[in-house]
């Protein structure tokens, strides 16, 4: 999998294509309009990231030269908070999903995956990670071969664990891909326990096995 | 009181002083006239019937003239006298007692000797007195008004610069973009406060504006090194050769890079909304925009066993940016939410035109002149960052609306109503 990054800070790029490296995809970087658009016109990629604000003009070109070209690409906007003009122009010119900086890095890699999914699959890939088998298109999870009832917001908690498998996740990013905005309305992180703690606990009982591991202060990690 | 109102009121009073001065000397000065030619007509009489009296003796002892004006008695007395004395006596043609100078003197015409009584009425002296004081009387009250008339004009003519730099000035805020100017007036006083206050306020708006830029700019610039330091922390959060302390310390950088990014977040909007950077509007329902976002909280508001009561009978809409209604809903069910208590409450009511929220709180009535100032955290919580309120007062003041605090039976309200 191919991911064409555009932005234009040098540090915050290095750091999220490291981060997609480790999730094994390959990455390239560019910092300009003018650079991304030599990119998109010679090579072809499964996704894009792009800032909207770059330092010689707006990422909103990109998205329109890329939809001439490679019309199958996904994309995902970055950019600032609030700029609730670039997000609606964004997604009519064709973009898939919008992440306002600054963002969490998991958060990112779970809307990339799931972005993948949708356009690779038609969202109708079966993900398997040991005994578990999920099927995003119909929120539906099988442990071994018994399905297994998920609230809601158990079951994106999940879809969120198993994206960044492996992954330390912090409580702060946890709440915030759970609830957005509202992460911090609330003794979120009491709420973030508590819905793992239930979700654990319905998957040691089927499966006898706790994928979770508590990283003490920090997160959880989801691993096999 | 108005300074015209004030100047008139001390010149009105001042002229009637001076007027009622003089028309009690002019009084004074008629009386004494009237008197004096009354005086000279009875002696110019007197002279006559002297005269009179030594040319043609009279052979009888009293003599009195038809109309009672005149009476002469023979007398024994040797004495000269002369006394003037006031009378009344009864009138026949007017019919009525009216008042008569009398005077009594004595003629001496070899051995006869004389008492002469003579009258003169009052009643004319005493008519032209009267017509000419309420002629004096009524000149000084036309006086009085035409002063008090040419006054007003006056000072309404001398004042109306400075009515019109009030206004200019009253009409001015600080941040906007139009440029103050006054008229020119012609008057050099006048000229030169307008000059003086033009020169003021371009200096104060050039300072405000400097200042905004620099707050803005600040948080701007800031975002990207935040996100960076954010994004690097979690890359290092996941190396699992970390102990538990370091990853702790880490963590905690990490958590307070997050809070950094999020003051400076609500900064920014906050910047963004002062500055009307969201234009577009349209008709928001906030009846359903409440429901909606109650639905996203629903499980919080679970998990804290708080019952919510919602009766939005009455529509209320909002003609307002979408995002930044979304943002003052958002704001203050968080509040409602945030310093709610365990199994709390929180009601949500419509009325005429007006949205309240209201909560439960262990807190007990806040002080609502700090409430909505920023930073004004009433409560040290970490989750707070004392703008949510700040924010959600700057909307409500954008689209004329007021935010409104109370608290009664141990709720906490918050009230969105249309400023009328």
């Amino acid at each position: 999998m191919k991911i064409l990054v555009i932005e234009d800070e040098q540090a915050l790029c290095e750091t999220i294509v490291s981060y997609l490296e480790e999730e094994g995809y390959r990455c390239e970087q560019a910092e300009t309009v003018k650079l991304g658009t030599e990119k998109v016109n010679l090579y072809e990629y499964d996704c894009m990231l792009v800032d909207i604000g770059l330092s010689d003009g707006s990422g909103l070109s990109l998205i329109k030269e890329l939809k001439k070209c490679h019309p199958e690409t996904g994309i995902i906007i970055i950019s600032a908070k609030n700029s609730q003009d670039d997000k609606i122009s964004g997604l009519d010119l064709g973009a898939d999903d919008y992440l306002t900086k600054p963002f969490h890095l998991p958060e990112l890699n779970s809307r990339i995956k799931s972005l993948l999914r949708r356009r690779k699959f038609e969202g109708k890939q079966e993900l398997v990670i040991d005994k578990i088998t999920i099927h995003p298109e119909n929120r539906q999870v099988l442990v071994g071969s018994e399905p297994l009832q998920l609230t809601r917001k158990e079951f994106d908690l999940l879809m969120f664990f198993v994206s960044n498998r492996g992954r330390v996740l912090t409580k702060e990013s946890i709440a915030e891909h759970l609830w957005g905005d509202f992460a911090d309305a609330a003794d979120s992180f009491d709420f973030v326990y508590s819905h793992i703690k239930n979700l654990r606990r319905k998957l040691v009982e089927k499966s006898g096995i706790d994928y979770f591991r508590n990283v003490y202060g920090t997160g959880y990690i989801f691993q096999v | 009181m108005k300074l015209q109102t004030k100047i008139n009121i001390r010149f009105l009073a001042f002229t009637f002083l001076v007027f009622s001065i003089a028309g009690v000397l002019f009084y004074f000065a008629l009386d004494k006239v009237v008197n004096q030619n009354i005086r000279e007509m009875l002696e110019s009489r007197k002279a006559y019937i002297i005269i009179s009296l030594l040319q043609n003796p009279p052979t009888v002892d009293t003599i009195e003239s038809t109309d009672h004006s005149i009476f002469i008695k023979r007398i024994n007395n040797t004495l000269e006298y002369k006394r003037f004395s006031d009378t009344l006596a009864f009138d026949q043609e007017e019919k009525e007692l009216i008042p008569f100078r009398k005077m009594t003197f004595s003629v001496h015409s070899g051995n006869q000797h004389y008492e002469v009584v003579l009258l003169q009425s009052l009643l004319e002296s005493e008519d032209l007195q009267v017509v000419i004081f309420s002629f004096m009387a009524a000149l000084f009250g036309i006086v009085l008004l035409a002063l008090f008339f040419l006054n007003r004009w006056l000072s309404n003519k001398a004042w109306n610069p400075f009515f019109k730099s009030l206004s200019v000035l009253s009409s001015w805020k600080i941040g906007e973009a139009r440029p103050v100017s006054f008229d020119r007036t012609g008057i050099s006083e006048f000229d030169q406060l307008n000059s003086t206050l033009e020169n003021m306020m371009q200096k104060i708006q050039a300072d405000f504006i400097n200042l905004k830029e620099f707050t803005e700019n600040a948080s701007h610039e800031i975002q990207t090194p935040l996100a960076i330091i954010k994004s690097k922390l979690e890359m290092v959060l996941q190396d699992k050769t970390l102990n538990d302390q370091q990853n702790n310390r880490i963590h905690a950088a990490f958590e307070s890079a997050i809070r950094l990014s999020k003051l400076n977040e609500a900064l920014l909007l906050l910047s963004k909304i002062e500055n009307r950077q969201f234009v577009e509007t349209a008709e928001i329902d906030i009846c359903q925009l409440i429901q909606s976002r109650l639905e996203y909280l629903e499980e919080l508001f679970a998990l804290k066993q708080i019952g919510v009561t919602v009766c939005l009978e009455k529509q209320v809409t909002f003609k307002m940016n979408s995002l930044l209604a979304d943002i003052l809903i958002s704001n203050l069910l968080s509040n409602a939410l945030r310093h709610n208590i365990e199994k709390g409450k929180i009601v949500i009511s419509s009325e005429n035109q007006g949205i309240t929220i209201s909560n439960t709180s262990e807190q007990g009535e806040m002080n609502v002149s700090r409430l909505f100032r920023r930073f004004a955290k009433q409560v040290t919580s970490s989750e707070s960052n004392g703008l949510g309120l700040a924010i959600a007062n700057e909307i409500c003041n954008n689209y004329n609306l007021q935010l409104s605090y109370r608290y009664s039976n141990e709720l906490h309200c918050m009230t969105i109503r249309q400023k009328s």
